[in-house]
């Protein structure tokens, strides 16, 4: 009885962790380009100044970086076009 | 009827002006030239783009000094479509006075949706982070790697050949969770045969495999705070590590890594602080091996190394002042622990201090003071070291 109880309360709280999560994941991708910018692109290296490269440039980085820093694509889309508009 | 002429000569008149939209100073000819010359620049569904880094430095120790590095590292990528990818570095180093070419990795990456992305060839091995995100001359915050996070003693792989699939997933809190899953060749077990110093210890660049045995391994990172600030991850690789056919066929090896990397700004202190750690834990199966002296001895140790640092650094980016905000101050402490029975076993601490000048965001001129003890033999001195290292990335 006592382990179903806690069985119940772990599931329960798993799901709401969940919904929570979606909540808040909704949050990250309302943020602007330049915000995600400035949150992820210095979290391994300094973060490059949008003038480094060119339009096409970015593309081609920002894709090596969706690979190599697991991030997806709304979050990448809105970088790359803050990347771009602010070169 | 006067005002209906004027009217219509007003209207063709108009219309001519807008369409001769010619720039004052600039004929028709010409816009058109220009507009050419912008199509032959026009770039086509498949891109390509070399970068790379360079590096080399100055090493003062107790008793001698020397030019080190001289490495150049070019990174070809070419972005096929929006869904394609190939990645490649090359590593070109002077080792013993000779040009070496190294292949650190080269592999194509499919997204296949928002959540998985499959990749396929030699590729850096998400085991922690210091080997897939932070090696690299121009990333890594001081002029030496963490004792055990090198090719020389090493504790846990680096790039290997095989399958993965990674990605992000939106749930649980903050920026969720990423991961990692992938299928390698593995590490092989020097048993000890051909260099019996060596029985025991694993070798990660097992590029052709010793066995049907495949290491599968994987990494997953939880990015809790809604900032990004935080990531903590646990990583495992786990597969037989024998030759097949040999008395070692079934010994295995389990590794394990966490890590974490905390990077923030401090309003307070106009600066960015850094955080970085991480452990490797490699056991393999306890095993008999032949010792050095006498062909029919045998001996077996507990097979566990460990290597693991912590480091933290604080760059006053933000300042006024413009020698100051180019620099960063970092510290590191290092521990290697290998198993003390083997014969390449042993126990050494690394203390690293270092302060760097940023030239702009990937060029930067390291100084560095480092000591490393021989915990396991106290009779041997401190290694005391002064280097000086600078790295270039474009
Ligand atoms: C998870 C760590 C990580 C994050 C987060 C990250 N990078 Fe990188 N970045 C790297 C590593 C590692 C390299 C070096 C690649 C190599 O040498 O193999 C790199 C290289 C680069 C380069 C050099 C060119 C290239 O493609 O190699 C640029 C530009 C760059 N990153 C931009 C960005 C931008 C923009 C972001 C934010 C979207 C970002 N990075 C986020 C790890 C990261």
């Amino acid at each position: 009885m006592k382990t179903k109880i806690i069985n119940s309360v772990l599931v329960v709280s798993f799901f709401a962790l969940l919904f929570y999560g979606c909540s808040t994941y909704k949050e990250i991708t309302s943020k602007s380009g330049a915000q995600l910018w400035g949150e992820n692109c210095v979290r391994c290296h300094n973060a490059p100044s949008p003038s480094a490269f060119s339009d096409t440039e970015w593309e081609t980085i920002a894709q090596h970086m969706r690979v190599r820093a697991n991030l997806n694509s709304t979050q990448v889309n809105k970088i790359v076009d803050f990347l771009k508009m602010a070169n | 009827m006067n005002q209906k002429i004027i009217f219509i000569f007003l209207l063709a008149f108009l219309f001519y002006l807008t369409s001769q939209t010619v720039v004052p100073g600039q004929s028709k000819d010409e816009i058109d030239a220009l507009k050419k010359e912008i199509m032959k620049t026009k770039p086509g569904t498949s891109t390509f783009l070399l970068r790379g880094y360079a590096h080399s430095g100055l090493e003062i120790m107790d008793d001698n000094s020397s030019f080190v590095g001289g490495s150049f590292n070019p990174i070809f990528l070419w972005r096929q479509s929006s869904k394609l990818l190939f990645e490649s570095e090359l590593e070109l180093e002077l080792e013993d006075g000779e040009t070496v070419i190294g292949l650190e990795y080269a592999n194509m990456s499919y997204f296949l949706n928002d959540y998985i992305t499959l990749r396929l060839g030699k590729f850096l091995i998400p085991f922690g982070t210091f080997g897939e995100r932070l090696h690299p001359r121009w990333i890594n915050r001081l002029p030496s790697n963490p004792l055990g996070y090198s090719h020389d003693e090493q504790v846990g792989p680096s790039s290997q050949v095989g399958i993965e699939i990674r990605g992000a997933i939106p749930v649980l809190t903050g920026y969720g969770i990423n991961y990692s899953i992938y299928l390698v060749n593995g590490p092989n077990l020097n048993d000890g045969s051909i260099e019996p110093e060596e029985a025991g210890k694993l070798h990660y660049d097992n590029f052709l495999d010793n066995n049907k045995n495949k290491a599968i391994g994987g990494r997953i990172g939880f990015l809790p705070l809604s900032d990004a600030t935080l990531e903590i991850g646990f990583s495992g690789q786990f597969g037989k590590v024998g030759n097949t056919g040999s008395q070692y066929e079934d010994v295995s090896a389990k590794l394990y890594a966490f890590d974490l990397s905390y990077v923030k700004m401090i309003k307070e202190l106009k600066s960015i602080i850094d955080l970085k750690g991480q452990l490797n834990i490699v056991e393999v199966d306890n095993a008999e091996y032949v010792t050095g002296d006498d062909p029919n001895g045998m001996y077996s140790f507990d097979n566990v190394s460990k290597a693991y640092y912590g480091q933290i650094s604080l760059k006053p980016a933000f300042v006024k002042n413009e020698i100051l905000n180019h620099l960063e101050f970092v510290g590191r402490y290092s521990k290697l622990l290998l198993p003390s029975k083997a014969a390449w076993g042993g126990e050494k601490t690394q203390l690293t201090f270092g302060i760097n000048y940023w030239i702009d965001w990937r060029t930067v001129v390291k100084f560095g003071y480092q000591t490393i003890t021989v915990d396991s033999n106290p009779g041997l001195p401190v290694t005391n070291s002064f280097l000086l290292h600078w790295s270039i990335g474009f």
